[in-house]
């Protein structure tokens, strides 16, 4: 029953495990997707943009995700959270990659923003309105705020529980746990606002108060979905398979399954009231999700990203086995895909539901190079945070 | 067992029981409250004044029945007041109770075993005094069972689409399933008050309402698989029904009731509320019935931070909803919202805001949420603020009809006053006569608690 040193060997990603070989096929592929991004991005720019803001919104909700799931652990505490602290880490830690990925978009503002076209603002009454706020220099100078807060929070809670890996101490404790307050309330202030700008001003006449909240309760959930099929394949060698049981896959289960039900009711609970508020300003933005094609992306929603994941995760078995677990929370990754697309594609451009091939790229040029990161920096550290109070007591080797 | 999901982090705070309990005291403790020959006298005085007060609201209800609603201070255009503003705070307060039993039950949370009883309690009688509003709003109250939709010979049915029938199903479930949650978790105690009361009378009742508990292995079996499916079930009730509660707005077209946020923030308020209603109860209790050694400064300091988030998610929300008035360039939103701030209630919203967001922030200071006599005035202040919440939400947005020749102001009558006050009154007076007659803290579940009541597996 002894808890583990921190200088022992093995504590680390092995050379020869599973992820490294990932990490070389991440890179390769992504480097892959990212030439074909270029020749689509001087093809057929707009396209570009779009599909390239749905890729970047689906990976950037893992890493914040991530951030908002580890502060989260931080202040209520929990041995689920101990045992994939340094996966949530490495999430976070791709964040300043996530900073530089949001450079291009700078590039593209008018081909995906209305608001951004002054010859749209000219004949646009609410848009001279929203003028003060929707404007390129003042968003450009929102997104670097934002990504400051961000990598300022994720650079001191890693430093910290690196820290305290050396050397354990209460007063570390204490600090990461009033940072993690500060910074979910940072959170919760920026992600709104970057919802509202990234995601919602796409349709600046459309306004719906519950947007920050519902991509919250999305980046939650991809959190845990990226984070589950992570910590099942590590599980499988030392050194997590020696604290990781059981229990810890239970409480993840269900941790994902509370956020399946969250997203799930704000997306109903904003849909049921515009759809009996049926105002001519709100209910566009849903008619158009149910033109043409897009009627069938949004019941793949409903049954994908509610009903069949809520109901299979309603079993104790399902939660206690880590490969099943993880099976689930891959179906939930492609449903998060799935929500964003259906979140942000429609608005632009046409009616009905049309593919580009590029909507097929962006996500493995953005992910591959985004895999390659994460796992380069799931490698820097120990795979354990040794001295973390909520570490599960272990066997000793 | 799995490892708590939500375990506590930090062992150097107080703990959930003070040491030096066994078994026995823990028992002693608690029962004699309800067991001790003689009414102390505190009681006698509490009680009384609370059966004052609720004879207060007895007699508003016999006024109300005899000449109308027309004794309340609603007309044209604010056709909803006191009655609504009255319900939704009840029903909010109800929520900490449901919360505390359920929730943190399945979080498997330890603290909340000496505050849950006394806490479901509380939503029983906040829904009871919550219920009697809409049903005294429909006039012809004796007509209330038109609200079930039954085959009758009129051919009328309830109109579905509407939340307000919602309503009727969200809080009579809500009351169903919270009442029998409670009496479930009383049956063991009620056993223990059997087997140690020292009078007959006491041992028939409470031997009729423990139905033959005998403590068996298989009932104990059997009793913890019925507990963990009944929270399993108050669980979405916790968020269903201050969900639907704020569908009876959002879903309406009006300024300052259709918003998405609302059902989310509608729910974090009613825990808010319910929290500052279970501190404001709990201090006093602790305090008179030498409970402090039960309800520890742990609990107290646990209820300051559930109540410091769900204020801060309460804040957000009007955030929101001003940011969006603005964003959304809706000419209605934005002047509901500069009326909010500048209109003829703005010194109510002004407080409200005071009470709801600028005070609590005090919660965030250890010190403040180790002074009693502090965490006892942030929770008056805080019903005071979500009082004013819904009274806010419902009266400007009404006050202000789209044509200004439907304009009007509103003020609550004195009718309206007594029903308030009256409703507090039967609410104290439901809760002494609990306090008196069955245990306030669930017995078997502290002595659960007591070190040395789990037994660990050896491992070989």
């Amino acid at each position: 029953m002894a808890r583990l040193d921190p200088t022992m060997p093995g504590l680390h990603l092995a050379p020869d495990h599973v992820f490294v070989r990932v990490q070389r096929v991440a890179g390769a592929v992504g480097a892959g997707a990212i030439l074909l991004c270029v020749a689509g991005a001087l093809l057929n720019p707009a396209a570009f943009f779009r599909a390239y803001l749905v890729a970047y919104l689906f990976w950037f909700g893992i890493a914040l995700g991530s951030l908002a799931i580890l502060m989260v652990q931080y202040v209520t505490g929990g041995a689920w959270g101990a045992v994939v602290r340094r996966v949530l880490e490495s999430g976070t830690r791709t964040l300043p990659l996530m900073a530089v990925l949001f450079v291009p978009l700078a590039f593209g503002l008018p081909y995906l923003y209305v608001w951004a076209r002054p010859e749209v603002v000219a004949h646009d009454a609410l848009l001279q309105h929203q003028r003060i706020y929707l404007n390129v220099p003042f968003f450009l100078v929102r997104a670097a705020f934002y990504f400051a807060v961000w990598i300022t929070v994720t650079h001191f809670l890693n430093r910290w529980s690196l820290a305290q890996d050396s050397r354990p101490e209460p007063r570390l404790e204490r600090r990461l746990e009033m940072l993690s307050r500060a910074g979910l309330m940072l959170y919760g202030l920026t992600e709104t606002f970057a919802a509202i700008d990234w995601a919602m001003s796409l349709d600046p006449h459309w306004a719906s108060t519950i947007y920050g909240i519902l991509l919250m309760g999305g980046q939650g959930l991809a959190a845990f979905a990226f984070v589950i099929p992570v910590a099942a394949i590590l599980a499988r060698r030392p050194p997590l398979s020696r604290i990781i049981t059981p229990d810890q896959f239970h409480d993840l289960g269900k941790l994902m399954l509370a956020f399946v039900m969250l997203w799930a009711y704000f997306s109903f609970s904003q849909f049921l009231i515009i759809w009996s508020g049926n105002l001519p300003e709100e209910i566009p933005w849903y008619l158009r999700r149910i033109q043409g094609g897009w009627l069938w992306v949004g019941i793949l929603l409903a049954l994908a990203h509610f009903m069949l994941p809520f109901v299979v995760l309603l079993s104790r078995d399902v939660k206690r086995r880590p490969r099943v677990l993880a099976l689930v929370a891959g179906m939930l990754i492609v449903a998060r895909f799935v929500d964003i697309f259906w979140l942000v594609r429609p608005t632009q451009g046409s009616a009905g539901l049309e593919l580009h091939w590029l909507d097929f790229v962006t996500p493995f040029a953005i992910g591959g190079l985004w895999l390659w990161v994460f796992v380069w920096q799931l490698g820097t550290r120990p795979l354990v945070p040794v001295n973390d109070p909520c570490l599960p007591v272990m066997e000793a080797a | 067992m799995s490892t708590p999901v939500l375990e506590a982090r930090r062992d150097s705070r107080p703990p959930v029981i003070a040491p030096g309990h066994t078994f026995e005291t823990v028992t002693d403790r608690i029962s004699r409250v309800v067991l001790r020959r003689g009414t102390p006298r505190g009681w006698i005085v509490g009680f009384a004044l609370s059966f004052c007060l609720m004879m207060v609201l007895f007699y508003s209800v016999a006024a109300l029945l005899f000449r109308g609603i027309g004794i309340w201070g609603i007309n044209q255009p604010v056709e909803w007041g006191f009655d609504i503003v009255n319900f939704v705070w009840w029903i909010g307060i109800g929520h900490a109770g449901t919360l505390i039993s359920a929730i943190l039950l399945l979080l498997k949370q330890e603290w909340r075993t000496s505050i849950n009883r006394f806490a479901e309690a509380m939503t029983l009688f906040a829904v009871a005094c919550a219920g009697l509003y809409p049903v005294l709003h429909l006039g012809r109250p004796w007509l209330a069972y038109w609200l079930f939709p039954y085959p009758n010979t009129m051919g009328m049915w309830p109109q579905f689409r509407s939340p307000l029938i919602w309503d009727v199903f969200a809080v009579s479930t809500y009351l169903t399933v919270s009442l029998m949650f409670w009496f479930v978790g009383l049956i063991p105690d009620l056993a223990t008050l059997r087997d140690r009361s020292p009078s007959r009378i006491g041992r028939g009742v409470y031997g009729i309402l423990a139905m033959g508990w005998r403590g068996s292995a298989k009932h104990w079996h059997r009793y913890e698989t019925a507990y963990l499916l009944l929270a399993g079930l108050s669980t979405p009730l916790v968020v269903s029904v201050h969900t639907i509660v704020s569908f009876d707005f959002a879903v309406s077209v009006v300024p300052g009731w259709h918003a998405t946020i609302f059902p989310p923030y509608f729910v974090a308020g009613a825990i808010y509320s319910g929290f500052a209603m279970v501190m404001t109860l709990a201090i006093p209790i602790r305090k008179f019935y030498n409970l402090e050694d039960f309800l520890t400064m742990r609990h107290l300091d646990n209820m300051a931070r559930v109540m410091l988030a769900t204020g801060l998610i309460v804040a957000y929300g009007y955030m929101m909803e001003t940011f969006m008035a603005w964003y959304g360039g809706n000419p209605y939103e934005s002047f509901m919202i500069l009326n909010r701030f500048g209109g003829p209630y703005a010194p109510q919203y002004w407080l409200l805001i005071t009470c709801n967001v600028v005070i609590p922030q005090v919660l965030w200071f250890r010190r403040v949420r180790a002074s009693i006599p502090a965490l006892f005035v942030v929770s008056l202040i805080v019903n005071l603020g979500m009082w004013l919440e819904r009274y806010i939400i419902i009266v400007v947005s009404l006050h202000r009809d789209f044509l200004p020749s439907s304009w009007g102001m509103y003020s609550g009558s004195i009718y309206d006053w007594s029903m308030f006050v009256g409703s507090i009154g039967l609410f104290l007076s439901l809760l002494f006569l609990f306090i008196r007659y069955l245990p306030m803290i669930s017995i078997f579940e502290m002595r659960t608690l007591v070190p040395g009541a789990e037994v660990k597996e050896e491992t070989p």
